[in-house]
């Protein structure tokens, strides 16, 4: 399931300029670009992660940046883990 | 429904400053996505989002404190988490093995693994199509439009039946890493047809024929799939008598089944004086009985 970026504004109650510094800043990598720049669900629910981080936690933008990278490097290392315990298994 | 003070763990009488500090303290320990692996702390975060939701809203809060409204008025179910998608494959785009990069690319069981992992094939996507009853006999080629905008061209074979799934190698999602796109499987639903009917490989047809062609026999036009054909009634054909159409059924594997035509002898729909003047002349003989067989 994917959507193009009025829908997905809508959705993530962003503002277009919002959404093109977030993507200059590769905290968000559209599903697509081309033809159309289309988002998936992944992408929404991170636009309402960095809301969170930015609204309600009071990180600023520089700080945005650092989370997301660490959250990714977590997400790596839980998918490796998670291979490598089913790896053991076998 | 918790109280959301005793929630928070505020006063009645806190300032709304004082509430979204206590607030932010526990949401940077809680929220979900900076503890992907804490299910009991989810809960934990809903109970107190939703009470900060509440609070931090003046105009419900106000209501809230006058008993207008309980405490779960304010609550809305929270939209999925990020973490819900990180890890599944869906987003692994955004994964980084910045975190382990170091010793995975000296650790030959590890490399492996996350070699195996980029490669991995693309999800397979589910669509179910409807056809008309003709083109699934007879084979078509249909254009679907996928959700998310694309279109696939599918090739109807002849002959496909009602429930059976098409494959189509390399139309499904793409990989998350490197590796062959899915598959797309179709399955199958055959519309029903206004006067065919299939059974196996031979179609079933009802072909109504007026009361001279029955008597007298005639040569009449019969619908197959492929087209009229003409059909040869015999002389005193009755309703139900079944007349076989070699090979104008379904093609499957290179043979055809037949069509199995059954008449039904149908009077006109008005009355004609004509017909019944004729009736009423004409005396059957003894031997035409067709209740014989019912009675005692």
């Amino acid at each position: 399931m994917t959507f193009g970026t009025a829908e997905f504004l809508k959705r993530a109650s962003l503002d277009e300029t919002t959404l093109e510094i977030w993507i200059e800043e590769e905290w968000l990598v559209p599903e697509r670009e081309a033809p159309e720049r289309q988002f998936s669900e992944v992408d929404l629910a991170r636009a309402r992660l960095i809301r969170d981080l930015m609204e309600d936690l009071g990180v600023n933008a520089e700080g945005v940046g650092i989370v997301l990278r660490l959250v990714d490097q977590v997400h790596g290392l839980r998918s490796a883990l998670a291979e490598v315990v089913a790896a053991a298994r076998r | 429904m918790k109280d959301p003070y005793e929630v928070l763990g505020v006063e009645r009488t806190a300032t709304s400053e004082e509430i979204r500090k206590v607030y932010r303290r526990l949401a940077k320990k809680l929220h979900p996505d900076i503890n992907p692996g804490d299910k009991a702390g989810e809960a934990r975060f809903k109970e107190i989002s939703a009470a900060y939701d509440l609070l931090s809203d003046e105009g419900k809060r106000r209501r809230f404190d006058a008993g207008e409204i309980d405490a779960s008025g304010a609550e809305r179910p929270r939209q999925k988490y990020y973490r819900d998608f990180a890890g599944t494959g869906s987003g692994a785009a955004y994964e980084s093995r910045a975190g382990f990069a170091d010793f995975a690319d000296t650790d030959e069981l590890l490399s492996e693994l996350f070699r195996r992992r980029r490669r991995a094939r693309g999800a397979d996507l589910h669509f179910h199509l409807a056809v008309d009853f003709l083109d699934a006999v007879n084979g078509a080629t249909v254009h679907v439009t996928l959700p998310d905008g694309g279109s696939l061209s599918v090739t109807i074979p002849a002959g496909i039946e009602d429930g059976q799934t098409l494959r189509l190698r390399g139309k499904g999602a793409r990989s998350p890493g490197e590796g062959e796109p899915g598959d797309a499987l179709i399955q199958i639903a055959v519309r029903p047809h206004k006067f065919f009917v299939r059974e196996s490989d031979d179609i079933h047809l009802e072909l109504p024929i007026t009361l001279k062609e029955a008597v007298l026999g005639a040569k009449i036009k019969a619908p197959t799939p492929t087209g009229p054909v003409m059909l040869t009634v015999p002389k005193g054909a009755n309703t139900g008598a079944i007349l076989r159409l070699k090979g104008k059924g379904v093609p499957r594997a290179g043979r055809r089944g037949d069509q199995l035509v059954k008449l039904k002898i149908m009077l006109p729909e008005q009355p004609d004086p004509e017909l019944e003047a004729l009736l009423a002349s004409w005396t059957p003989k003894a031997e035409y009985d067709p209740r014989r067989s019912m009675e005692a």
